[in-house]
């Protein structure tokens, strides 16, 4: 029964967990400048974040490991360095894009500039994190999450062609302006697989004490889950692509996005709009920052958990804590939302090679995985991602800079 | 304890807990004493953040140690457990020590004075 409960509970809760500010911008702009063209990214980002989430949730189910704590005893600190660094950077600048989010969410309900909810939004990030255990972070914000499901009503009212969705489902060349469809294709991969999501999710197995019999729930969750979430993600691309492509609305800023929710919404569009963007961010606020202090902790071998008393992990309280301080000492210093968010999920695609190429190897050891080694799919799968991870690595930045 | 080890693959980079199974760190080092005319011998396993650094790179190493000297922590650290106080070598490596009572906890000691000054964090 247990299980069962935790089953709906995580496939409900990726749904709600899943769209956040770069998955909302990436998709925004996509659908608003090339319509549903670029279904295909947002469908291919979800396959390959569903089948890593499912590997994370099986290391850690299996060998009780971390993504982060067996990439640091498998393949030792040297490897994991750079990695480390570049995730912790993406982490802060990301967490930073995140916080801006709810603030430009509450900013639409209020009229007050963004920047004035930075630090208070920061505060009630870390409180959270503070009073509560995984379970709230997970759950309870996963299930205000649903409010994300406005999307796929927005999309639903508003009567795509299903042909027309089918066929956006297929790579094609862009009929115009072929650089920023690159850029955009490549930023939607990098919006969805991020690193973060990764460790956060063998870390959230290991929270919740899974074991080696409850697998099937691991792989029901992470692929219903985030299939389901990704859904999510193609509403916010085809509201986008039936509401502004039509009337030339560029995606430049959040506040430009929320038109997209007018037609169908009416008077509720702006509110409708910021609880989403809003509960979305919050979500991966506190996901970023609890990965943050995971991270740190599971390489340097120190106590760590969200469901521990805080005293008895004082250094991974104050990991956590300090990569918040730093994420809103950025945030105050002055950036712009949307800029940053395109600018962290470049940065994920560069690194992605060195996030996804360790579970070649750790799928298949024994020592982590025992008798739950990949098979010839998962491991196509990974050798596929690999390859293709690297020439996007080489490609996102002269995309950045030419059609970003 | 296996009969026989591989000190990369088995040892080094792997989680540490003590006696009571709490985590101590990891292996950062392991530190291996030159005889003349005879093997080398495996000595001890080093846990602390400036010989970790220090197999990064030793000027990040020396950084390291700097910090640590300025912080007023330096004191015994990088903490060495001698090779026979091992109790175990499984997923974690145990050793027979009692985290609080090591060199390995000053940093976890400090920062929980100023958590433990917090409502809420018991």
């Amino acid at each position: 029964m247990s299980a069962i409960v935790d089953l709906v509970l995580g496939v409900v809760t990726s749904i709600g967990g899943f769209v956040e500010v770069g998955s909302i911008s990436t998709s925004a702009q996509a659908g608003s400048e090339f319509g549903f063209q670029l279904l295909w990214a947002v469908a291919a980002g979800t396959v390959m974040l569903a089948m890593l989430a499912e590997m994370s949730g099986r290391l850690a189910a299996v060998g009780k490991q971390s993504v982060a704590g067996a990439v640091r005893e498998r393949f030792g600190i040297h490897f994991q360095a750079v990695p480390l660094v570049a995730e912790l950077i993406i982490d802060v600048l990301l967490l930073t894009a995140e916080i801006g989010g709810v603030a430009i969410a509450v900013k639409l309900l209020t009229g007050i500039a963004f920047q004035w909810w930075l630090l208070p939004i920061g505060v009630v990030v870390w409180l959270v994190l503070w009073v509560s255990g995984f379970a709230v972070v997970e759950y309870g914000i996963g299930l205000l999450g649903l409010v994300t499901l406005a999307f796929i009503v927005a999309a639903w009212k508003l009567g795509p062609d299903v042909s027309d969705l089918a066929k956006g489902l297929v790579p094609t060349m862009a009929d115009h302006d072929m650089t920023r469809y690159a850029f955009l294709a490549v930023s939607i991969l990098g919006a969805t697989v991020s690193p973060y999501l990764v460790n956060f999710y063998s870390s959230g197995t290991i929270e919740e004490k899974m074991k080696e019999q409850e697998l099937w729930v691991n792989r029901v969750t992470s692929y219903a889950g985030i299939s389901f979430g990704g859904v999510v993600a193609m509403g916010v691309l085809v509201t986008s692509a039936m509401v502004l492509e039509p009337r030339s609305i560029l995606v430049n800023s959040y506040e430009q996005a929320t038109l997209m929710f007018v037609p169908t919404f009416g008077r509720w569009a702006v509110a409708l709009f910021a609880f989403s963007l809003g509960i979305g961010c919050l979500g991966a606020a506190l996901e970023i920052t609890l990965n943050a202090g995971y991270l740190l902790a599971q390489v340097f071998g120190w106590e760590w958990g969200a469901n521990k008393p805080r005293r008895d992990e004082a250094r991974f309280t104050t990991a956590f804590t300090f990569i918040l301080v730093l994420a809103l000492a950025i945030g105050l210093i002055g950036f712009d939302p949307l800029k940053l968010t395109m600018i962290c999920v470049a940065l994920t695609v560069v690194i992605m090679p060195l996030i996804v190429l360790p579970f070649l190897v750790l799928m298949n050891d024994s020592r982590y995985v025992k008798g739950h080694t990949s098979g010839p799919i998962g491991n196509g799968f990974l050798a596929a991602l690999t390859i293709l991870a690297g020439l996007l690595a080489l490609v996102v930045v002269p995309l950045e800079i030419l059609g970003g | 304890m296996p009969s026989r080890v591989d000190l990369i693959r088995d040892v080094l980079d792997k989680g540490v807990v003590d006696r009571h199974g709490r985590e101590m760190g990891r292996v950062d080092s392991i530190v291996i004493a030159l005889r003349p005319n005879r093997p080398p011998q495996v000595t001890a396993i080093e846990i602390g953040p400036a010989v970790l650094a220090y197999r990064v790179r030793p000027v990040l190493g020396r950084l390291m140690s700097a910090v640590e000297h300025a912080l007023g922590i330096d004191q015994g650290r990088p903490l060495r457990i001698p090779f026979g106080d091992i109790l175990g070598i499984h997923s974690h490596i145990k050793v027979d020590r009692a985290f609080g009572e090591t060199v390995a906890a000053t940093v976890e000691q400090r920062l929980r004075a100023w958590v433990s000054a917090l409502p809420g964090s018991s």
